[in-house]
């Protein structure tokens, strides 16, 4: 097969996988995809019940902070989880058909961008209620520059889904360990507390500076809502270049390990 | 050979398959390190599955595959179909192949019309291409009723005739067949055979695992016949077959 047929038939592979796994997740729902819309809407007010008093004092615009945060790592969540089992859960077409396995995984990225994309649209719908009804001035037009980061962030996700699918395959129990490791991440990251208020000498907050997830959100907030008028800062350039940076590095690292063990998989899938 | 050197469709050279199975199976990170430290060295058993096989398919020839279950058959086809890689020797394939065995490239949660997408996907059709070939699919199936049902409720038959169904439709150069008509009623067995010959004159080539050695015959100009993962028999299909029925007779006395 030539090389054009063969990114061709992948295109529909993923295409259609990613389709499947979207509308999976709403089947048996009355309310449909609608559901992606309102799930981070529900969670976010829960957070905001409990937070607000504790963490969100100071802020005005708390759940627009709340929200950002929370979408974002549940993007991050979503997809590494999905990657996580998706080699093993579709043993039944890696051992009877020919394809490419990494493209599970990319799916399984894929989706979590489209369920993002439906999150996206209740953080406009919070936004657009904190403006007209709190009077913040939130919209501007660097929330464009989300697309700018998003490649990255993909690349970053797909790194880490790769490295996890085909390790998966092999340990079966990391299921358990990579779930403490995704709540230890989630406190390691400021998604609902704001980094100024951990002493900046203190080694928790040395490894929060480790944690790439932090420059990620960072980026994201300075895009998504005009920080500007609540004086903090704008998105930089400085700081998407690091975020590319990390996409790539984590790709190639997750990329090489797929390599590594792939010829390896279909033995113990 | 000469000048016909060139013409086939699939030569397979010097053949060896293996597979490395552990003696116990490991495939948690705890069992990894508890063994680790008792020192227990995991030994992986080798187990030779096709041993030395030669065999040839030219354009619109058809080769029988058969054997006792477990010779080895089905993990022929899966390595013709570029799913496995051989341990040693040489597939030369010239043209397009689907294999076709029981629910392979099938989502049992997503119903028939997912299922023909996602399956036209792996051969390499978009969604579009796939329109318009479903109702002709659909038809030949004639699983009109079930379009919106999930596949895990269908019966194997049902599955069988769907994915015959696509796998004719998208008329590849070499037709992997495993196994799959022997599911089909007699109605749809006599339908796909008159499909396969239909096929086969318009240039398709098929290999053919059965246990149906009449319909091995009928179809085939050509039989493997493997036994113990090795070649006990290669030519014309009327010649081997009878060798076959004969071993398997005195096997029984």
């Amino acid at each position: 097969m030539t090389n054009q047929k063969k990114w061709a038939k992948n295109k529909h592979i993923v295409q259609e996988l990613v389709r499947r796994s979207v509308k999976t997740q709403y089947r048996n729902s009355v309310l449909g995809v609608l559901w992606s819309v309102l799930n981070p809407l529900l969670n976010m007010l829960v957070m905001w019940l409990v937070f607000s008093q504790i963490f969100g004092k100071n802020d005005p615009v708390y759940p627009v902070y709340l929200l950002t945060g929370n979408i974002l790592f549940q993007a991050l969540r979503s997809a590494t989880e999905g990657s996580l089992t998706c080699l093993v859960n579709n043993r039944g077409l890696i051992t009877k058909v020919k394809l490419d396995n990494f493209l599970f995984p990319l799916s399984s990225t894929l989706s979590s961008l489209v369920n993002f994309g439906f999150s996206f649209i209740s953080l406009i719908i919070i936004m657009f209620f904190m403006q007209v009804i709190g009077g913040y001035q939130l919209f501007g037009f660097q929330i464009l520059a989300v697309v700018l980061m998003l490649p990255a962030f993909l690349l970053f996700e797909y790194g880490i889904s790769l490295f996890l699918s085909v390790l998966y395959v092999f340990f079966r129990d990391i299921k358990h360990l990579y779930r403490v490791f995704l709540t230890l991440w989630t406190y390691l990251t400021p998604v609902f507390y704001k980094i100024e208020a951990i002493d900046s000498s203190s080694a928790v907050y040395s490894i929060l500076k480790l944690n790439p997830m932090y420059y990620y959100l960072t980026y994201f907030r300075d895009c998504v809502y005009n920080m500007n008028y609540l004086g903090q800062g704008v998105p930089s350039w400085k700081v998407l270049g690091l975020l590319y940076l990390c996409g790539v590095v984590f790709f190639l690292v997750g990329f090489a390990v797929y390599k590594g063990l792939n010829k390896k998989v279909i033995s113990y899938v | 050979m000469g000048q016909n050197n060139n013409d086939y469709l699939l030569k397979i050279e010097d053949l060896d398959m293996q597979f490395k199975i552990p003696a116990l199976k490991i495939n948690t990170l705890k069992e990894r390190v508890v063994n680790l430290f008792k020192g227990k060295k995991i030994k992986a058993k080798t187990l030779q599955v096709l041993e030395n096989i030669n065999c040839e398919i030219k354009k619109g020839e058809s080769l029988g595959v058969i054997g006792h279950n477990g010779a080895g058959k089905s993990t022929l086809l899966k390595l013709v179909a570029g799913i496995y890689s051989p341990t040693a020797g040489k597939i030369d394939l010239k043209g397009s192949v689907v294999l076709l065995n029981l629910g392979a490239g099938f989502d049992m949660e997503a119903n028939a019309e997912e299922n023909i997408y996602l399956n036209g996907a792996i051969l390499g059709f978009s969604r579009k291409e796939m329109k318009k070939r479903f109702n002709s699919i659909i038809e030949f199936s004639e699983l009109q009723d079930f379009i919106k049902m999930p596949l895990k409720n269908y019966s194997s038959g049902m599955i069988s005739r769907l994915g015959f169904a696509i796998a004719i439709d998208v008329h590849p150069d070499l037709l992997l067949v495993d196994e799959v008509l022997s599911v089909g009623d007699a109605n749809f067995q006599k339908k796909c055979i008159e499909k396969i010959k239909a096929l086969k004159e318009s240039g398709v080539s098929f290999m053919f695992v059965s246990h149906n050695i009449q319909q091995v015959k009928n179809l085939c100009e050509k039989t493997l016949w493997i036994e113990n993962s090795k070649v006990m028999g290669y030519g014309s299909s009327q010649e081997i077959c009878d060798k076959y029925l004969e071993y398997c007779n005195n096997k029984k006395n």
